[in-house]
């Protein structure tokens, strides 16, 4: 059975059999004489930006003297202006002489290449499209006791662009990359409105045959190289990352794969625990606290940013409790970070100010008052319902001349912020108290 | 008659022969049952289902293709684990069809075999809550608390024979349809010792009840004690409506019988989130047998310190307040004063001082106990003295 062929970037070499018709002439462009595949494609597909670089190689024919190469890309996302020719074997008698973009045709630009050879010329077709996206995503299974977690990450690409790459090389970049031109803009240049499908939507080109066909592509090709799962090989690469997936896959449009990329076992977490009344109002913050280091099992690349899923394994035959979802900044090597996982009613933070008091007026020369200090003693009532040790983290904001005097430790963040770290044990229920004195006015002295 | 929801959850395998041409993913081979379900309901807004099946695996690759259909299941949440043999399968890939509730997973098994596999994910439309329900002795001493798990299944999905937890205590097994609601007893505390309080309150309650027309309600509040001598105390209670009963008399069926045992419905209140040893206290009513009249007697501006202008710009003040209780109920009762007070002050004379509670900077309490019919003459009079100090009139009442 014939299936359709999904793709939509064709390629066309014209016979010039009409030297009395201009390139500029469309009539010409009729005399299609072959149609030629690609033989391998690679999609390098950053996260920062909707932009994906797609190389592709395909075997044309070219006859000695001068060929007409047609290449055109009807209901994708491909940006016109990035288009990119060149001859990988007989580079040196292969040249590109021009570019046209014929008129009153759409996605479709035509080169004139002389070649001093003839027979086949394996050639190398660069262009940016728009609608490839990859994300990051991470598993978190932490132990009952939360003492270690095991994080496994995935990428996932997800292809809107209006094209199926099958058997593609894919190439993650993580990092940030400028351009002063979005791609999608660049792709709807020269079409007409609503032609082009946006990311993320329907793509409406594909015929049902072809969605057919794709499953093939996902369905295809459980061979010797994916016996197992793929390594995904991350290497630096100036101020990026790359992450190339091992092997070939097939993204069809509209369809997203998930592959995984790394797994780490025994990484070493804290249950964190945060209250910052200016933040969160007076509910406790849960984080689960990690480093991005060897010594903790991970640390081999940055993480990109991505969504996270926490769970924490209550039985013995490991069934999950959900701990809740965020999502996590960029992690370079050796950073300790904090996922955000949500308020935890089972450590509780009760602060009451128990006294307040102005006092030590000052007067000026008419009589008003020009300062006073006040003083405030606060209560922390302090409280772990959990049954496993976590770390508290308050944190208090004071304003003006002040002063703290306390037999809790505490650290002073800056000129505002204090934060006092309280291991605290299981089933623990402790009370912190402070001073506080404010000098307002005349009697402030910084 | 309801129409019953179009509804499935498919699990369904297809196979691949380790070389071969087009395949559609479509080639159903099995459908295999669940072997176990188990549902977490120990987060307050999110319920994970687990399930576990037996897939039959075929030599080489595989493809697990899981979809749904009227049952709403966060597609991004689904994961996967292998129970049998995790060393030697691997899930390669997930991929997502557009427009579609599915997933595919491709797996290679180098043998073909029975794989367990758990798949979990978080399910909409499958909640819980808490409800409270207790019924009070005469006396109002005591109390038998019950305590109700309420499941509700509006997933779209039957739950046969599942395991839940709700992150306490053993689990259970139960199921539940699509669109059924369940009430199960969770636990059952008999002679649990509360404390009854009524609660005047100087900001909520009005001064001299001479001036109001309707007789002046006291909150009444019911205190129970999340701990060991309340026989509770082994885990936090959760937030629900609390409803509650006092035990009464029935008229005897015939004349000579001994009286029934009824309740009276004595009114409800949200119990809120109760850490162990902290109190959960429930607002069910009012009482109207207790009078509360407060007066400020004294007020007067000292210490006043004038600018150049001759205006004040500090003083203290000299406030002495008076407050009578009266009791018309033939029992003692629990009653506490609360009392707002913003900024600097101090109590200089308090004829209370063994009731006397300092709740915050800006509030203190009176704890008293009153005796039965201590009105009139025997009504309980407090006295307090107090000095506002360093007073500008831009104090803070609130922190």
């Amino acid at each position: 059975m014939k299936t359709v062929v999904s793709r939509l970037v064709r390629i066309h070499l014209l016979a010039v059999i009409a030297f009395g018709c201009t390139a500029f002439d469309s009539h010409a462009r009729i005399n299609v004489v072959t149609l030629p595949g690609r033989d391998t494609v690679q999609l390098t597909i950053y996260n920062s930006a909707d932009l994906t670089l797609v190389k592709e190689t395909r075997v044309l024919t070219f006859k000695q003297g001068l060929n007409r190469l047609e290449f055109s890309w009807a209901n994708t996302l491909i940006d016109p202006t990035s288009v990119e020719f060149r001859a990988l074997t007989n580079a040196d008698k292969v040249e590109v002489l021009d570019v046209s973009f014929p008129a009153r045709v759409t996605n479709t630009l035509e080169w004139r290449i002389a070649s001093e050879v003839a027979g086949e010329v394996k050639c190398e077709i660069r262009y940016f499209t728009s609608g490839i996206s990859w994300g990051a995503d991470y598993v978190v299974e932490a132990d009952q006791k939360e003492k270690q977690m095991q994080l496994a990450g995935s990428v996932r690409v997800n292809n809107h662009s209006g094209e199926d790459y099958e058997n593609a090389q894919i190439r993650l970049v993580v990092g940030v990359v400028r351009l002063v031109q979005s791609i999608v803009d660049l792709a709807r240049q020269g079409q007409p409105i609503g032609e082009v499908p946006k990311p993320g939507s329907a793509v409406p080109m594909m015929p049902p045959a072809a969605k057919f066909d794709a499953m093939r592509g996902m369905g295809r090709a459980v061979g010797e190289a994916e016996m197992r799962q793929r390594e995904v090989v991350k290497e630096a690469l100036s101020e990026y990352f790359l992450y190339t997936v091992e092997g070939r896959d097939t993204v069809a449009n509209g369809w997203s794969k998930r592959m995984p990329s790394f797994k780490a076992a025994e990484v070493p977490i804290t249950s964190y625990y945060k209250y910052e009344r200016e933040r969160w109002g007076d509910i406790v913050m849960r984080y689960y606290k990690f480093t991005n280091a060897v010594p903790s099992k991970l640390g081999k690349e940055p993480l990109p940013d991505g969504g996270v899923m926490a769970f924490r394994t209550v039985t013995k035959d490991n069934l999950y409790s959900f701990v809740g979802r965020t999502a996590v900044k960029y992690i370079p090597i050796g950073e300790t970070v904090e996922m955000e996982l949500g308020n935890d009613a089972e450590v509780m933070v009760k602060p009451t100010l128990m006294s307040w008091g102005k006092v030590d007026l000052a007067f000026d020369p008419f009589g008003n008052v020009k300062g006073w200090t006040t003083k405030e003693s606060w209560q922390f009532e302090i409280q772990n319902s959990k049954e496993i040790e976590v770390v508290l983290d308050i944190r208090r904001n004071f304003g003006g001349d002040w002063s703290m005097v306390t037999e809790q430790a505490y650290e002073k963040v800056d000129a505002t912020k204090v934060k006092m770290v309280l291991p605290l044990k299981p089933l623990e229920k402790r009370t912190i108290t402070y001073e506080l004195t404010t000098r307002h006015g005349s009697n402030a002295t910084k | 008659m309801t129409m019953k929801p179009i509804r499935q959850l498919l699990c369904l395998i297809a196979l691949l022969a380790l070389v071969s041409p087009a395949f559609a993913r479509v080639k159903l081979v099995a459908l295999p049952d669940r072997a176990r379900v188990v549902v977490s309901l120990s987060h307050p807004d999110v319920t994970l289902l687990e399930e576990e099946r037996m897939l039959p695996l075929q030599k080489g690759g595989n493809q697990i293709d899981f979809s749904w259909r009227g049952v709403n299941i966060d597609a991004n949440s689904i994961q996967i684990r292998l129970l049998t043999a995790p060393e030697q399968v691997n899930i390669i890939n997930t991929s997502y069809p557009p427009n579609e509730n599915a997933l595919i997973w491709q797996v290679f098994s180098p043998v073909a075999k029975e794989e367990r596999v758990r798949i979990s994910y978080i399910i909409g439309g499958l909640t819980r809550e808490v409800a409270y329900r207790a019924v009070s002795e005469p006396d109002e001493k005591s109390l038998a608390l019950r305590n109700y798990l309420k499941l509700r299944n509006h997933s779209g999905e039957d739950i046969v024979d599942a395991e839940f937890g709700i992150g306490y205590g053993a689990s259970f097994k139960k199921s539940i349809q699509h669109e059924e609601s369940l009430e199960l007893l969770s636990e059952r505390i008999d002679a649990l010792p509360i404390k009854k309080i009524l609660t005047w309150d100087s900001a909520q309650q009005p001064w001299d009840p001479e001036y109001v027309k309707s007789t002046v309600g006291l909150p009444l509040t019911y205190v129970i004690k999340n701990d060991k001598v309340s026989k509770l105390g082994v885990h936090t209670l959760l937030p629900g409506k609390a409803r509650i009963f006092i035990k009464t008399k029935e008229q005897p069926e015939k004349e000579g019988d001994k009286p029934g045992e009824g309740v009276a419905f004595t009114g409800e209140d949200w119990a809120g989130l109760t850490p162990v040893d902290r109190e959960m206290k429930l607002y069910i009513g009012q009482s109207r047998d207790v009078k509360v009249t407060q007066r400020k007697v004294r007020e007067d501006r000292v210490n006043i310190r004038r600018n150049n202008g001759n205006n004040p710009v500090l003083w203290d003040t000299d406030e002495l307040y008076k407050i009578e209780i009266e009791n018309f109920k033939k029992v003692a009762v629990d009653v506490v004063i609360v009392e707002h007070f913003p900024g600097y002050w101090k109590i200089v004379e308090n004829s209370h001082a063994a009731a006397f509670k300092k709740k915050d900077a800006f509030t203190f309490e009176f704890h008293l106990n009153l005796p039965a019919e201590s009105t009139g003459a025997k009504k309980t009079t407090i006295n307090f003295n107090l000095n506002r100090l360093n007073v500008q009139g831009n104090e803070p009442s609130s922190y």
